[in-house]
């Protein structure tokens, strides 16, 4: 892990923050201190987002539509702190669960707590049936929680001792392969998940030990989300610290760096990557995660930024080449028999096409979805099938769209329904 | 060279764009073009990778799969010609004259299949789906080698049309449209079809072996062989051993004879995970468990049974279609059930009816093809109930 020097600007990406509207609280030219509210939920203005940085607000970029893209602040050489409440282990014992779901939410931290199914912020007033902290996503290129617990562990317990006061049923997920925390949190954690991407995923693991159905608004929080929440009640600051990956085929340095929320792409990359030209940035992994351009900003929840090739060239008869080196969870080409690390790149390797039902997409699901049938319940309307079907245990892992030969956007569309069905319900 | 094509392909596409001279035949220039090109379009969406597999690559292990059938049916056209007209049986000249049987065959199949994909695609507005490529190569292998190239027009056609297009093309059809075209010429052309003189093309007319010559296949033979007991020895005695069976030096279909060769196929396509191992399996389950008790009761009260059944369940795995169809025809994703355990059920019930349409009705001496036919129809219906009972199993979110 390297630590990185203080970047000249900082940013907050309203737009990448699920469901929220944003309404601002400042504009150009505005001094803030690291925790000044820079904009609210218009659904409810008592969830706001604080500046990750203090200084001056240089600049307000808005998007199609006046879409709130970036707000970007400048950095003082000596930043300047709002201050919060304290809190000791024994303070907290004391006080009520809705005034410290309200010391949270001046703090600017609720958002970290994300409800499920449909992943928006956690609705405060709301009595979760469960807490899931999940300690490492294992999508490639995630930070790993040993890069951001060391030193850290009795912040994380002052952690767990602030959900225990929001949910009396607290699950801490691992991975198998993550032996740090099993042995130095022993004691707390509660599920270990075994297999790969996306075992480890909140969703996922509610999916496979949930028993009836009010367990669905289950919350979570990830482990170095939980972190911040615990800085800020016991320091009194705004945390903004951040534990990042850098990865992929054109990073030069893949590896972990300590800087803070809402740092510029480009202070992480630089001088750091090879072939510049037609690469592609990935903020927040390459199954989930969004691109952007080179001179955009880490958005408030994501850890991740990979950079591989754009890889919009046009192959020579490439369907008929025995590929040895194109990765495939199919065994239709001789990469089967090479085990080494595989090229990866932004190519569809093909055009899309019709559904043949071939089933590939129901084999990689995590959670039972037969997405073939699922995709075709929404494109006739049948919402209600669709529901049955199982579509908002869908974690969004993209996976169903990886391997599809038909190239159909499955995960995109039952994405979209359930945002949709959700707005409706709102 | 590439270079070059692809700049070919560059300075061409204007004529094709919307509002130019060409727009209404885009899908012929893309389908010629993605044929030479993986097309360069990255993704828009997450996930921003995606797997290396796409139809291309699908169907074209599907075609590689048919090779063996393909260039064993090309030798045994040939064979059986030369044989039956007296003519040599030298390896090249029975190829050479295979080709002259099989090609013209395939050539109508794909060019006028081919003309209806680029009407129904040009009209749609959307893309040539590479399914075709292994319809249009299944058809022909189904047929027999005397088949009027008129009837391949009309069959593929047929099929094409009405197994696939008007449901709305690739992926909507409910049925195997090589296997409707079949159907189709099998009702309307019966002559042309079936029969001991459309399995081998005689050419040489005054040839005295041609005047000899019975071209019944094993099925039919088995199925008048009139009296208990006798099935196996009438087979032998026409020259059916078990052995040629299986390598399928005999008369039939053009594509179909030869179990070892679809064998071959079978391998390549469960090793790359093409096609549904389960529906194969299934098929073959399905005919054992089928014709074994038949057998065994036969062994016993063999004079008031049907004569065919006292046939070893084995010969029912190697004569005729089944091997062809269980492996080539009834995995085609489309038309089969989606779910595993369906999958199971339709390929056991595709052996079970191809053993009981062989056996127990004389109109007609194969099976297989109505049997995938009518398992095609049944095949949402199994999807249906294996879903639902699937779904009871979940918590519900809603």
């Amino acid at each position: 892990m390297e630590p990185l020097e203080k970047p000249a600007q900082v940013a907050l990406l309203p737009e990448k923050i699920p469901f929220v509207k944003p309404r601002l609280k400042v504009k150009i030219g505005d001094k803030v201190k690291v925790g000044t509210p820079v904009f609210e939920d218009k659904r409810n203005s008592n969830l706001i987002f604080l500046s990750p940085g203090g200084g001056k607000i240089a600049n307000i970029d808005l998007g199609p539509r006046r879409a709130i893209k970036r707000v970007v602040i400048a950095l003082d050489q000596d930043e300047e702190y709002e201050t919060f409440p304290i809190f000791t282990e024994a303070q907290l014992e004391n006080i009520e669960r809705k005034s410290l779901i309200k010391t949270i939410m001046t703090g600017g931290l609720w958002p970290l707590f994300r409800e499920l199914p449909f992943r928006d912020v956690a609705d405060p007033d709301a009595m979760p049936p469960c807490i899931i902290v999940s300690l490492g996503a294992n999508e490639p290129f995630q930070p790993v929680p040993e890069a951001y617990l060391k030193g850290n562990i009795a912040l994380f317990e002052f952690g767990i001792k602030i959900l225990q006061k929001l949910s009396q049923n607290l699950i801490i997920s691992t991975s198998s392969e993550n032996s740090y925390v099993i042995e130095q949190l022993n004691t707390h954690v509660t599920h270990v998940c075994q297999g790969v991407y996306p075992a480890e995923d909140p969703g996922v693991l509610l999916y496979h030990i949930k028993k009836t159905q009010a367990e669905n608004q289950t919350l979570f929080i990830n482990g170095q989300d939980l972190l911040l929440v615990a800085m800020l009640l016991g320091t009194g600051k705004y945390p903004v610290a951040r534990t990042v990956v850098l990865g992929g085929t054109l990073a030069r340095e893949k590896k972990h760096f300590f800087t803070r929320i809402g740092v510029p792409l480009g202070h992480l990359t630089k001088g750091r990557t090879v072939n510049v030209d037609n690469s592609r940035y990935i903020v927040g992994g390459i199954f989930r995660g969004y691109s952007d351009k080179k001179d955009s900003y880490m958005g408030f929840y994501e850890t991740s930024l990979v950079l591989i090739p754009e890889g919009n060239e046009k192959e020579f008869l490439g369907f008929a080449r025995p590929g040895f080196n194109k990765p495939s969870r199919s065994r239709a080409f001789l990469s089967y028999f090479n085990k080494s690390l595989l090229p990866m790149d932004c190519n569809c390797h093909g055009e899309e096409r019709a559904c043949i039902n071939c089933g590939s997409c129901a084999e990689t699901c995590p959670v039972d979805i037969l997405p073939q049938f699922t995709y075709k319940c929404i494109l006739s309307d049948e919402i209600e099938e669709a529901l049955a079907h199982g579509m908002l245990d869908c974690v969004e892992c993209g996976l169903c769209t990886y391997v599809c030969p038909s190239k159909i956007e499955l995960c995109d569309v039952i994405k979209n329904t359930k945002k949709a069905y959700y707005l409706e319900q709102l | 060279m590439m270079k070059r094509l692809s700049k070919f392909f560059d300075a061409r596409r204007k004529h094709f764009e919307d509002g130019k001279k060409f727009e209404k035949i885009r899908p012929l220039f893309e389908a010629i073009e993605t044929f030479f090109f993986i097309p360069g379009n990255a993704t828009q969406n997450h996930p921003h990778v995606r797997d290396s597999l796409d139809l291309k690559r699908l169907m074209s292990t599907v075609i590689l799969a048919l090779i063996p059938p393909l260039f064993f049916g090309i030798y045994n056209s040939g064979y059986q010609s030369n044989l039956a007209s007296g003519l040599s049986l030298n390896f090249m000249a029975v190829f050479v004259n295979g080709l002259w049987i099989v090609i013209p065959v395939i050539m109508v199949s794909y060019g006028v299949g081919f003309f209806w994909e680029v009407l129904f695609a040009s009209i749609r507005k959307h893309n040539i789906s590479e399914g075709f490529l292994v319809t249009g190569l299944l058809f022909p292998l189904t047929l027999p080698p005397t088949i009027p190239l008129w009837q391949v027009a009309v069959g593929i056609s047929f099929g094409v049309i009405f197994g696939k297009e008007i449901f709305g093309g690739t992926g909507k059809n409910f049925l195997n449209p090589a296997l409707t075209g079949r159907a189709f010429l099998f009702f309307a052309y019966p002559g042309n079809m079936t029969g001991e003189r459309v399995w081998t093309v005689i050419s040489g007319m005054k040839s005295p072996a041609a005047d000899a010559f019975s071209g019944a296949t094993p099925l039919a033979v088995s199925a008048v062989s009139g009296a208990f007991n006798i099935v196996k020895s009438s087979l032998v005695n026409a020259g059916f051993t078990f052995p040629k069976l299986f390598f399928g030096a005999y008369p039939g279909s053009i594509g179909e004879t030869s179990a070892l060769m679809c064998l071959i196929g079978a391998f390549i396509l469960i090793v790359t995970g093409i096609a549904s191992y389960r529906i194969m399996f299934g098929g073959i389950l399905g005919v054992l468990a089928t014709a074994y008790p038949g057998y065994i009761f036969n062994q016993f009260y063999g004079n008031s049974s049907v004569p065919m059944l006292s046939l070893h369940p084995m010969y029912h795995l190697v004569m005729g279609g089944f091997a062809f169809g269980i492996i080539y025809m009834a995995t085609d994703p489309v038309s089969a059930p989606g779910m595993n355990t369906s999958r199971w059920i339709y390929g056991f019930s595709i052996g079970a009816l191809t053993v009981l349409i062989r056996v127990f009705n004389p109109a007609f001496p194969e099976g297989i093809m109505l049997a995938i036919l009518f398992m095609n129809l049944f095949s949402p219906l199994l999807d249906h109930y294996e879903i639902k009972a699937r779904l009871r199993k979940r918590v519900p979110n809603v």
